[in-house]
């Protein structure tokens, strides 16, 4: 199970398409004026999920599962309905857990209570009682129908890529620990590697990174996902880009040549010397369709553009706004980067320092969406939807809310 | 917008209409199940045998894990480690020799597990062999049992899944025969970990089916385990009692991991004690000084195979199992091609009967000789019908149960069947006198096996969890 994604119920119960993912926000939809509001909360709650994260210890595929788990939960369950931030805290919970990493239910309640109360989330319900927590992950479990195993990207990426030199972005990134032994590859023909410099290689796992940030996740596998950051990192990072230039020349020149393997190409880079490898090739052996792949990184970069509009540090009264990053803590170095944040310095967010208080208030006039204004219409919509409900028994009082409470008081 | 006690409901308990619409939504597992009766508890909670209400009354084993508490107060505290392994790996997991999940149920800050339900238990056969039948095993039963075995072993490791904990009591079969290894309670993959296994869980594998590397205080550990272990079962299925059955050293106060003597000295006076040709890391094992202050042992397995496996290649098998190093331990899958397997009598699993049958039907000449096939699956295919083991006893429950009646209002007045009292707390049969330890007893198990197997010979059933003998494994998380 853990090299069989075909048997898996990753693949067999929560590939979904985007019919699903628009019918799960339906009822949403008529409390928000603007149905992008959930592209942009796709983004913010897995950024808060990766900083509690982060706060909690957690390598990058813990982060990624509890995310997934958050983004499953919410396949079946309404944002006006419940409240995201405890949902968030059981997902991590529940992700260390699952993957053997647990974190004692004290130290998750104690940095998620301290987390949400600061700003910009500014959540002050969170419960101190460990069995709130406990009692989330609970019905969590139920509504992730028990299927706790997450196949993710990165081991695809780790898979297909061979490494340039053995720096620590493997073991920082967290996604291979003590490997005691290797399983077969799920898909392709299994063999074959990419030799990439690291900093592609950082550059491909920070595009996988940002795949958390959307839906992407929910609706293809994750080795299509690990194959298109491939693919963009191989068009967006400049040196490889030239790379494959060189290569392609004399390719086109030279077409009966037989096609080097990467395997052969790696063993004669060892020097200074880097043999060009053939890149096209490798894609087409990996035996996916690359039609697909290109649908794949159309929606990615799709994504990037709509991003562009969503801030996350306007309210920052740190002094250096644009050295850290709006989707990510950045503290960790730089595996933990996105593309995204690589990007940011150079667009819409060059020059703008700190201007005070109002500043947010301003971001958002210039149509800037900032985690303030989707917590005001996140807490919009519930009230609005507890106000119908309460409406809908009549006689204006919340008679269709007592009676679920009284369900839920007797059932204990 | 908001009157005032819907503002407050928001503030204080925002998940209230999400429960309230999920426990309205809940089907209840008395609602789907019959709890027919109460089988075997341990640490993790209670298993119940129970029939699916409605046309198909399937028998399933629900295991229920034991509900936490806060002094008297059944509270939430968090799901297990090990309940959410054993959940993870089960959604995942599907062959015929591993014990199927149907569905799990969360309900009432309880946790229920549906698994297909299994007649018998290697434990189970055991304790008939040695305590009715009193004869051995029959080998071709006894081939079919190990074949079938590691075949579910060769798909978990295959999947990259350790089991942690083979033993006797945890591998079931089915009343048409098909060994199901069960409880993955242990059990966690191994694939890509981000911690060592080492820290999880500190101590892994019930003391006498422990691999030596673990006992030697291994901090790293692989497939290897469960294949020691396979051969601690195989050689008990041979001689009806534990081969290695020693007494494990408990934890200190401080919870450190105490050096496992005598069971290392069980293990030493049949393979001999080990040396750094065979096993050249066993240098660098945390316990090798201890190790090294034991008397020496030479290996007379040869000489234990002799009356009980009878059979060179079953000898080799055993052997192999029983490598100390674990890079030379048989691999499952390499058991499962093993010699042993492929000389008379063949074990029963998906072996084809083949019977000859001349086609008058089909007037083709090349038609000839046709052969129909049958499948034949079960362990006991050719074991004569009054041998086969009985089935499982399950009885009423004390325990708060889920089984509706409460417990004072149902007294003990089921008849205590000799023998047919099998599978109750764990408790596992021992030909050894140890007249000194008294019977032992839990709620739950009506009788001990001390006095089921009266006229038998001295016995002693003990009970995990309590003092003197036991093979309780810890279950650090």
């Amino acid at each position: 199970m853990a090299t069989d994604f075909w048997a898996s119920s990753h693949y067999k119960r929560w590939i979904v398409d985007r019919v699903t993912l628009r019918e799960a926000r339906a009822d949403d939809l008529q409390y928000v004026d603007d149905p992008e509001y959930f592209t942009y909360f796709s983004v913010f709650f897995a950024n808060v999920i990766t900083k509690l994260g982060k706060k909690l210890g957690f390598r990058q595929r813990v982060i990624a599962t509890a995310i997934v788990f958050f983004r499953r939960f919410y396949l079946k369950n309404l944002y006006c309905e419940t409240e995201p931030f405890i949902v968030i805290a059981a997902c991590c919970y529940l992700a260390g857990k699952a993957e053997e990493s647990p974190m004692h239910i004290k130290n998750v309640v104690a940095e998620a209570r301290l987390f949400f109360s600061q700003q910009p989330y500014g959540v002050k319900s969170f419960p101190s009682d460990n069995s709130k927590l406990a009692e989330m992950e609970f019905y969590l479990v139920a509504d992730l129908e028990c299927d706790l195993t997450i196949f993710h990207p990165y081991r695809t990426l780790m898979a297909l890529c061979e490494k340039e030199s053995s720096g620590d972005l493997m073991t920082e990134a967290g996604e291979v620990g003590v490997c005691t032994d290797d399983g077969p590859r799920y898909w392709g023909t299994g063999e074959g590697q990419l030799e990439l410099p690291d900093e592609a290689l950082q550059l491909a796992w920070s595009i996988i990174n940002d795949t958390y940030r959307s839906d992407l996740c929910l609706l293809y596998p994750p080795h299509l996902l690990a194959i298109t950051a491939l693919y963009l990192t191989l068009v967006l990072h400049g040196p490889t880009g030239d790379l494959i230039q060189q290569k392609s020349l004399p390719a086109s020149s030279d077409s009966n040549s037989p096609r080097r393997s990467s395997r052969q190409a790696s063993t004669s880079s060892l020097g200074s010397k880097r043999t060009p490898q053939d890149y096209i090739g490798f894609f087409a052996g990996l035996n996916v369709s690359m039609p697909l792949i290109a649908t794949i990184a159309q929606e990615m970069i799709a994504l990037y553009s709509i991003w562009e509009r969503y801030r996350e540090d306007v309210d920052s009264t740190t002094t250096q706004p644009l050295a850290g990053s709006p989707y990510s803590a950045t503290t960790q170095g730089s595996s933990k980067r996105t593309l995204s944040d690589s990007r940011s310095g150079s667009h819409s967010r060059v020059g703008t320092p700190v201007e005070g208080m109002d500043e947010p208030r301003k971001a958002e006039e210039a149509g800037v969406i900032t985690p303030a204004l989707l917590l005001r219409v996140l807490t919009r919509m519930r009230e609005t939807r507890l106000s119908d409900l309460v409406a809908h028994s009549g006689t204006g009082r919340p008679v269709a809310i007592n009676k679920m409470l009284e369900r839920t008081q007797a059932a204990g | 917008m908001l009157d005032e006690r819907s503002h407050t409901l928001l503030q204080t308990d925002p998940m209230k209409i999400y429960r309230a619409k999920r426990d309205a939504a809940h089907l209840a597992v008395t609602s789907k199940y019959a709890i027919l009766g109460f089988i075997s508890s341990g640490t993790y909670g209670r298993v119940y045998k129970a029939q699916s209400v409605g046309s198909d009354s399937v028998m399933y084993a629900i295991k229920k894990f034991k509900p936490d508490k806060e002094g008297d107060v059944v509270t939430y505290t968090g799901i297990s480690q090990s309940a959410i392994r054993e959940i993870a790996l089960n959604r995942e997991i599907s062959h015929e020799n591993v014990v199927s999940l149907k569905e799990v149920i969360l309900e009432d800050k309880s946790i229920y597990m549906v698994f297909d339900y299994a007649e018998h238990d290697f434990l189970q056969v055991i304790h008939h062999y040695s305590q009715t039948l009193r004869i051995q095993i029959q080998s071709q039963v006894l081939k079919s049992l190990i074949y079938q075995l590691l075949n579910g072993l060769v798909y978990l490791h295959s999947t990259h899944i350790l089991h942690r904990d083979l033993k006797p009591a945890n591998i079931l079969i089915t009343a048409s025969g098909v060994v199901k290894i069960g409880d993955l309670g242990l059990a966690r993959l191994i694939y890509q970990p981000l911690q060592p296994l080492f820290a999880g869980d500190k101590i892994v594998v019930t003391i006498w089916y422990r691999a030596p590397e673990l006992l030697m205080g291994a901090k790293h550990y692989n497939k290897a385990i469960d294949c020691w272990a396979v051969g601690c079962v195989f050689a008990e299925l041979a001689s009806l009692r534990p081969i290695f059955k020693g007494e494990e050293a408990k934890l200190d106060s401080k919870k450190n991991v105490p050096f496992q003597r005598d069971q290392l000295l069980k293990i030493f006076e049949v393979l001999g004690t080990p040396d750094d040709k065979e096993w050249p890391g066993v240098r660098d094992m945390l316990e090798y000084q201890n190790m090294k202050r034991l008397d020496p042992y030479q290996n007379r397995l040869a000489e234990w195979c002799q009356s009980r496996i009878r059979s060179q290649q079953g000898h080799e098998l055993l052997r192999q199992l029983f490598a100390y190093d674990p890079d030379k331990r048989l691999m499952a899958k390499e058991a499962l091609m093993h010699r042993w397997f492929q000389e008379d009598p063949r074990p029963t699993w998906k072996s084809v009967a083949i019977t000859p049958f001349i086609s008058l039907l089909l007037c083709d000449a090349n038609a000839g000789l046709i052969y129909t096939y049958t499948t034949v699956d079960s362990v006991f295919q050719y074991v004569p019908t009054h041998q086969l083991p009985p089935q499982r006893r399950i009885t009423q429950d004390e325990a708060p149960s889920m089984m509706g009646v409460p417990a004072p209002t149902q007294p003990q007045t089921q008849p205590q069947v000799p023998a047919a009292h099998i599978h109750v707390q764990g408790q596992h049969l021992s030909q050894q006198s140890q007249a000194n330890l008294s019977q032992q007893s839990k709620p739950g198990s009506t009788t001990s096996f001390a006095s089921v197997s009266a006229g038998v010979g001295p016995t002693q059933g003990y009970t995990t969890g309590q003092g003197g003998t036991s093979r309780k494994k810890a279950r650090i998380a």
